[in-house]
């Protein structure tokens, strides 16, 4: 059985009248890279500031390593690595002796060249922190959280306001931590994001925590069907009408097609390739954008604000 | 104590790494110690611009006697003598060259030396009357009738001589513009070289005379008074602006949430800051005493009791600071909170000037201030070399010390932020 690093049951966090977080629950498994999507002012940071011990529950339970938020703070700290939310450090101080300060914190002696290496900064080492790119900055951030060698790590939003080139490699190396065995805790407001590095992902809007699994459970579950969109060929709509009732003419002419199921779009498929080569088939699966469509009703735009 | 060592040699690095932060925490106090040093007579004494126009010429040159005046004037060396020509008209003069220091301006009239001559012989032939004439009354009895007639018979003529000698007084001018604080200063120097010149001139011995003694081993001036002065404001700026607006800044930016995520305890976090800020204190200390020993041989000397005392002064305003930024969330609120305490603070506490020179009610509010104790003490240990003076500025700022690390650790959040 898959240990559970990460507890939370009935979570409750409010500011005067506010619930910041309503009585949310569910759990992270060691070795995995857990996702909690939602737009801003969701609860997201709040959750993952009472995880990392910087934010008392008002209820709830919340336990890392199955140790008690409230009471064993000290113990924590010391098993986690945090990478918070528009990440910022000493901008005088050089990469190194950023990073090198936190595994002083940490007590950790040894790995600094290694963990300078591993995220791509040993060659800049020596600049200083307030001279660096938003992206490689972000990096800085994670080699300050890795200092102390954490078994759990907290990215709060690690890509925002990235370019997406930044962001991509971001992403690399989040997938190298996951390879390496660290248990990674991810707020986001990308759906891009959520499907691109997370095993598993909780959606959670206003305080409320909506659904959790895994992406493809969430897809699968929430997404809708699957379009098959052939363009340039009138006749697709007569043989995409064996097999599903609900075809229709969209812009520019486009046959549409919609399918509950994959094995009448395999089927759909293979009548349509017997079809003259001159049209174009484009078979669309739902995203993580239709299940947060379907599951919230609205959208989550670039900022990252909830659009309904 | 391992933890709090990381925290105070990383603020420390940053510190040092800023350049606004060195400018005003050493440039600006070393600039302000060479300016008012200079100003209010660190660097030699007090002297004052005195404009002598001498009316009393012969062929266009000045008598031998008025000369002489300015001469004993000059070598006073209270005054700077700036001469006027004789066809100047003052009033024309001082208009013409608008001046911020006031004009003093010493007129010596046309037949200066004539008059004194005159008026000098005058007294001094009534000298000899009254003389003879006492001689006469309290010793006549001891001469015979043809010696006191002779004595008499020669008292008639030179009475006669005398009546027909000038009697008017070789008046000399002193022109001061109204409301010039120095004005008696500069009245009275004067007056004591014409009561010299006068006794020269009528030929009195000195009967009383002034001898002097130095009271202590160690002269002090103007600079040594301000330079505890302001080694303590701008300990106590530091603290409460600098600290005040570092904190806040850091809160801001996520750099204490940060932190706060990892291991590190608050309270390290705290005495990191503090041992800083003391860095930066004995560092301000040893750069001023520097340079006012270089500048202008101050008698500072600083020992074990004054590093004692700016290490609770520094804890003290420290801890003032960061209560402050941990009580405004707001960098700019901060701020401004930090400048509003301590700009009056420097101004009111007598760290620039003598209280005493304040006025009462005022005196009682710079006795109000920490920042009072602080440069009291100091000048006690560093300048008067009397420590057990400082008993009082060491209790109370102990006493602070203690209340406001307490405050800044209750204050201080570490959770929630």
């Amino acid at each position: 059985m898959v240990e559970k690093v990460i507890e939370v049951k009935e979570l409750t966090k409010k500011y005067g009248n506010l619930s910041a977080v309503d009585h949310i629950s569910f759990d992270v498994y060691r070795g995995e890279i857990f996702s909690l999507v939602g737009p801003n002012g969701a609860g997201k940071t709040t959750t993952v500031e009472i995880l990392e011990c910087l934010r008392k529950p008002t209820s709830g339970v919340a336990r890392v390593f199955g140790l008690d938020v409230v009471h064993d703070e000290e113990k924590i700290k010391k098993k986690i690595g945090v990478v918070p939310q528009e990440f910022n450090t000493f901008n005088r101080l050089t990469v190194k002796e950023n990073v090198d300060l936190v595994a002083k914190i940490y007590g950790v002696k040894s790995g600094l060249k290694q963990n300078l290496k591993r995220l791509g900064l040993w060659e800049i080492k020596d600049k200083k922190f307030e001279a660096l790119s938003g992206g490689t900055k972000r990096r800085v951030g994670i080699a300050m959280a890795l200092a102390g060698k954490p078994e759990l790590l907290f990215l709060d939003e690690p890509t925002t306001g990235l370019d997406p080139q930044a962001r991509r490699e971001l992403w690399e190396t989040i997938r190298s931590l996951k390879k390496m065995g660290v248990t990674i805790f991810l707020t986001t407001h990308y759906m891009e994001e959520v499907e691109a590095l997370s095993d598993r992902a909780s959606i959670i809007v206003k305080g409320k925590l909506f659904t959790t699994g895994t992406v493809s459970e969430l897809v699968s579950k929430y997404g809708g069907d699957i379009k098959i969109v052939v363009k340039g060929e009138r006749r697709a709509e007569t043989v995409i009408k064996r097999f599903t009732k609900n075809v229709f003419v969209g812009e520019q002419g486009n046959i549409i097609g919609t399918f509950p199921n994959r094995r009448d779009v395999a089927k759909a498929l293979l009548s349509l390739y017997k079809l003259s080569g001159k049209c174009r088939i484009n078979v669309v699966e739902p995203t993580m954008e239709d299940v947060f469509l379907r599951v919230v009703g609205g959208r989550i735009d670039e900022s990252g604000e909830l659009i309904s | 104590m391992k933890h709090s060592f990381c925290i105070f040699s990383a603020l420390a690095k940053h510190w040092f790494r800023s350049k606004t932060g060195v400018f005003f925490s050493f440039m600006f106090p070393a600039m302000l110690l060479l300016i008012f040093g200079t100003v209010f007579g660190g660097a030699g004494a007090q002297t004052y611009t005195l404009h002598v126009q001498n009316l009393d010429l012969v062929d266009g040159e000045p008598t031998e006697l008025s000369s002489a005046l300015i001469n004993i004037l000059d070598s006073t060396g209270t005054f700077k003598i700036e001469n006027l020509p004789a066809d100047v008209d003052i009033a024309d003069y001082v208009r013409e060259h608008p001046s911020f220091t006031d004009y003093r301006i010493l007129v010596i009239p046309e037949n200066f030396q004539q008059k004194a001559m005159d008026k000098s012989i005058y007294v001094r032939a009534g000298v000899i009357l009254d003389t003879l004439s006492f001689v006469v009354e309290n010793y006549g009895y001891t001469m015979t009738e043809n010696q006191v007639g002779s004595i008499e018979n020669g008292m008639d003529v030179l009475k006669m001589w005398r009546e027909n000698m000038g009697s008017e007084n070789a008046e000399i001018l002193l022109l001061t513009d109204e409301g010039d604080t120095a004005a008696p200063i500069v009245r009275g120097v004067i007056s004591s070289v014409i009561n010299a010149f006068n006794n020269e001139m009528i030929g009195v011995e000195a009967v009383v005379s002034v001898s002097e003694n130095q009271l202590t081993q160690r002269s002090f001036k103007a600079v040594d008074y301000y330079l505890p002065g302001y080694i303590a404001a701008f300990i106590m700026t530091n603290g409460i602006i600098g600290v005040t607006s570092n904190i806040s800044e850091f809160r801001r930016n996520g750099v204490i949430k940060r932190l706060a995520a990892t291991p590190l305890q608050k309270s390290s976090w705290i005495i990191g800051n503090l041992a800083h800020q003391v860095l930066l204190a004995f560092m301000l200390m040893l750069a001023m005493i520097a340079l006012g020993w270089l500048i202008f041989g101050v008698q500072a000397i600083p020992g074990p009791y004054a590093l004692l005392l700016i290490f609770m002064g520094t804890v003290v305003f420290c801890s003032i600071g960061m209560v402050l930024g941990g009580i405004f969330k707001d960098v700019e609120a901060a701020s401004a909170a930090g400048n509003a305490i301590a700009f009056p603070m420097m101004f009111l506490s007598g760290a620039f000037w003598p209280v005493e020179m304040m006025p009462d009610f005022m005196q009682g509010v710079a006795r109000c201030m920490p920042l009072y104790y602080f440069h009291d003490g100091l000048r006690q240990i560093m300048i008067y070399q009397n420590p057990t003076q400082a008993l009082v500025p060491f209790a109370i700022l102990g006493v602070l010390a203690a209340v406001f690390v307490y405050l800044a650790i209750k204050i201080t959040k570490w959770k929630e932020l």
